[in-house]
């Protein structure tokens, strides 16, 4: 009676103990994910940042600007474009 | 001595305790154990919920999750206003340790004078003081380097807006809360504010949420609203106005663009306008959204309605003849004239040469009535039904109390206001078939169906003389553009100043449509106090909207519809010396 009694308490003990142990591991596990989470919408605001930046760097000011400056190009008219209607053969407009 | 406890067989140790004393103890032991077993009862069934809080108080958090605010975007999904975090700092001035060396340099990163970081951090009753709302990400970083004892940061967001002057105007800003206070933003400001979340966790002694409590509330992120501007025409527009309103050392400038199938506003440009991150020292000039909330009769823009009217009403046909000789007609007193005699001129005519004795002649056909309908169907004296703040009615009085001559005047523009933007949506009346179409500043893909003003026919007849209006010859030669044929009305008003009008003060538009024969565009332009010399519209305002109607057509890729050739030839003459 008194052994069994024993090996009831030791199953308790470790059942006790691995309670212990498996909470400390899920909130390991927990802290971990709030980490990864948190990770996951710096990022993401860091993503809109430099999209934002990616933006004003593209701006039509901006890169009329640097076409005319540093390439020489110039603003196109429908004078100096061709066009091709869509139905296939014809260039409608003349060029220049 | 007869009873006593036996603790031990041996004589020697026999104890001469009595018993009540042991049955005493174990009496007490029991009531101990009452208690507690009294107690635990208590805090567990009775007072659970009390305890429940009280523990909950002790290591649960509610976190708040915030609601992205949604982005602003063009019709091409380009960004024009958008979220970035700037982290606010605070202090608690109480708490603070820092050298003097950390102190200026902390006011320096927070580009302060180190006097006022100071006075801010002087007052030591208080336990919470803002330093700076919104700082830049690497500015916050670096002072959170600087590891001063007692300064925080607290994460927050501010808009930030890539086109900047260009498309200030319509987009608006955010306060510092991010609540919209301008423009768009202000509008839209329930859809892009989104809705902030909540959950409840249990954080450890080191802060770190280690579990979740109950229900999570979700945030609901902002909704992206995507307008119908399209950021390249609006630059154009913008950029034109810019260039004309300096160069004619004019007070302001507006440019509206409206696309005549949709009835979407393709740009709203406004100029002096101003850098939307940097507010300081704004003034109400720069912000007003004037082609929305400046009022000023529209002149000779009203005589296309007045002839299309006259035109549905069956009273003229484009070939009737008006006399308009000797240029002058005089009506309850006042007397009206041209600036030339222009004597017997066809319907067509009246709206080529911009003649008011014979507008007046064509309205003289019409009831007040009737004129006083078509205005109303063409949105005058209307709210103009178009997702902005601020946008005003302009003024049409009821047509019972009009006098002869009021409505005489108003046949060519006057005794009645509005502003650039109801005159160009009126005018989608000509160009899409006789229909004036709602306009609108989201994106819209589908054809857009409007109230029947005018017939079919009428509506081209019309565009016909405005044709004739912007071509050589008419009042806004100087609208023509190469490859695109252009159809408009020019207008040029005494400003008015109190009572009356300034003699020396003008206002210059052209409102007109493009390519004519079938219309995928309205432009209107308008000039506010041209003072270099010339001031007419058709020489001030045309030239802005025949480069806008260029580049705007091109962007679209529509087709010239007129041989370019003759440009072509006077181009390169004119370029090549």
């Amino acid at each position: 009676m008194t052994r069994f009694g024993l090996v009831l308490l030791v199953l308790a003990m470790a059942s006790a103990l691995y309670l212990v142990h498996t909470q400390y591991e899920s909130r390991r596990l927990y802290v971990e994910m709030e980490r990864a989470q948190a990770q996951a919408r710096r990022l993401e605001v860091d993503n809109k940042g430099l999209q934002i930046e990616k933006r004003s760097q593209a701006t039509p000011l901006r890169v009329e600007k640097l076409a005319k400056e540093r390439l020489q190009m110039r603003t196109a008219t429908p004078a100096i474009t061709e066009y091709v209607s869509q139905k296939g053969s014809a260039v409608t407009a003349p060029r220049p | 001595m007869s009873k006593s406890v036996r603790y031990s067989a041996s004589p020697l140790l026999a104890s001469k305790t009595p018993v009540w004393r042991s049955k005493f103890i174990v009496a007490g032991i029991a009531v101990a154990f009452g208690a507690l077993a009294g107690r635990a009862a208590y805090i567990q069934v009775f007072g659970n919920d009390f305890f429940q809080r009280q523990g909950e108080v002790r290591f649960t958090r509610t976190l708040e999750l915030p609601a992205y605010r949604g982005r602003i975007l063009d019709r091409n999904g380009l960004i024009l206003a958008s979220s970035v975090p700037a982290p606010s700092i605070w202090a608690i001035p109480e708490d603070l340790d820092a050298t003097p060396g950390q102190r200026a340099e902390l006011a320096r990163l927070l580009g302060m004078p180190l006097a006022e970081l100071t006075k801010k951090l002087g007052n030591e009753d208080k336990n919470f003081v803002w330093l700076k709302r919104q700082v830049d990400a690497p500015v916050a970083k670096q002072i959170a380097a600087l590891g001063i004892k007692g300064v925080y940061e607290r994460k927050e967001y501010k808009r930030q807006y890539p086109e900047g002057e260009t498309t200030a105007h319509v987009v608006g800003f955010t306060d510092v809360e991010d609540r919209g206070q301008e423009g768009i933003e202000l509008t839209f400001n329930k859809e892009l504010a989104g809705k902030p979340g909540s959950r409840r966790v249990i954080k450890d002694r080191l802060g770190r949420v280690v579990e979740d409590m109950g229900e999570q509330v979700p945030p609901v992120e902002g909704q992206d609203i995507q307008l119908s501007l399209d950021s390249k025409v609006q630059f154009v527009a913008y950029q034109k106005l810019r260039d004309a309103v300096t160069q004619h050392k004019a007070k302001a400038g507006s440019v509206v663009v409206l696309d005549t199938i949709t009835g979407e506003v393709l740009a709203l440009a406004n100029y002096p306008s101003y850098v939307p991150d940097r507010r300081q020292n704004l003034t109400g000039e720069q912000l007003r959204n004037r082609a929305i909330t400046d009022t000023f009769e529209p002149g000779s823009t009203m005589k296309p309605i007045t002839v299309g009217m006259a035109l549905e009403a069956g009273r003229i046909t484009p070939r009737t003849i008006i006399e308009t000789g000797p240029g002058r007609f005089s009506i309850g007193g006042f007397t009206i004239s041209d600036t030339h005699d222009y004597g017997r001129l066809t319907v067509e005519g009246v709206i080529q040469k911009s003649s008011n004795v014979g507008a007046l002649k064509i309205a003289q056909k019409m009831t007040p009535h009737e004129m006083w309908n078509t205005y109303s169907a063409l949105g005058y004296g209307q709210k103009p039904q178009i997702q902005f703040p601020g946008a005003v009615t302009g003024r049409l009085r009821p047509w019972k109390t009009w006098k002869p001559v009021e409505q005489a005047t108003m046949s060519y523009g006057y005794g009645l206001s509005a502003s650039l933007f109801q005159m160009a949506h009126s005018y989608t009346s000509f160009a899409h078939d006789g229909q004036v179409i709602p306009a609108t500043m989201l994106k819209s893909s589908e054809p857009a169906t409007g109230v029947k003003v005018f017939s079919a026919e009428n509506a081209r007849a019309v565009r016909h003389m405005l044709q004739m209006a912007a071509a050589p010859g008419g009042t806004g030669p100087l609208a023509q553009t190469i490859g695109y044929s252009v159809g408009g009305k020019s207008g040029t008003a005494h400003k008015q100043v109190g009572k009356g009008y300034a003699s020396n003060k003008y206002r210059a538009w052209f409102t007109g449509m493009a390519p004519i024969e079938s219309p995928r565009i309205i432009v209107a332009v308008m000039i506010d106090e041209p003072s270099a010399g010339r001031y007419f519209g058709g020489q001030v305002a045309a030239p802005v909207f025949s480069e806008v109607v260029q580049q705007t057509l091109r962007m679209m890729g529509v087709q010239p519809d007129i041989s370019v050739k003759p440009q072509i030839v006077t181009q390169a003459v004119a370029e090549s010396f």
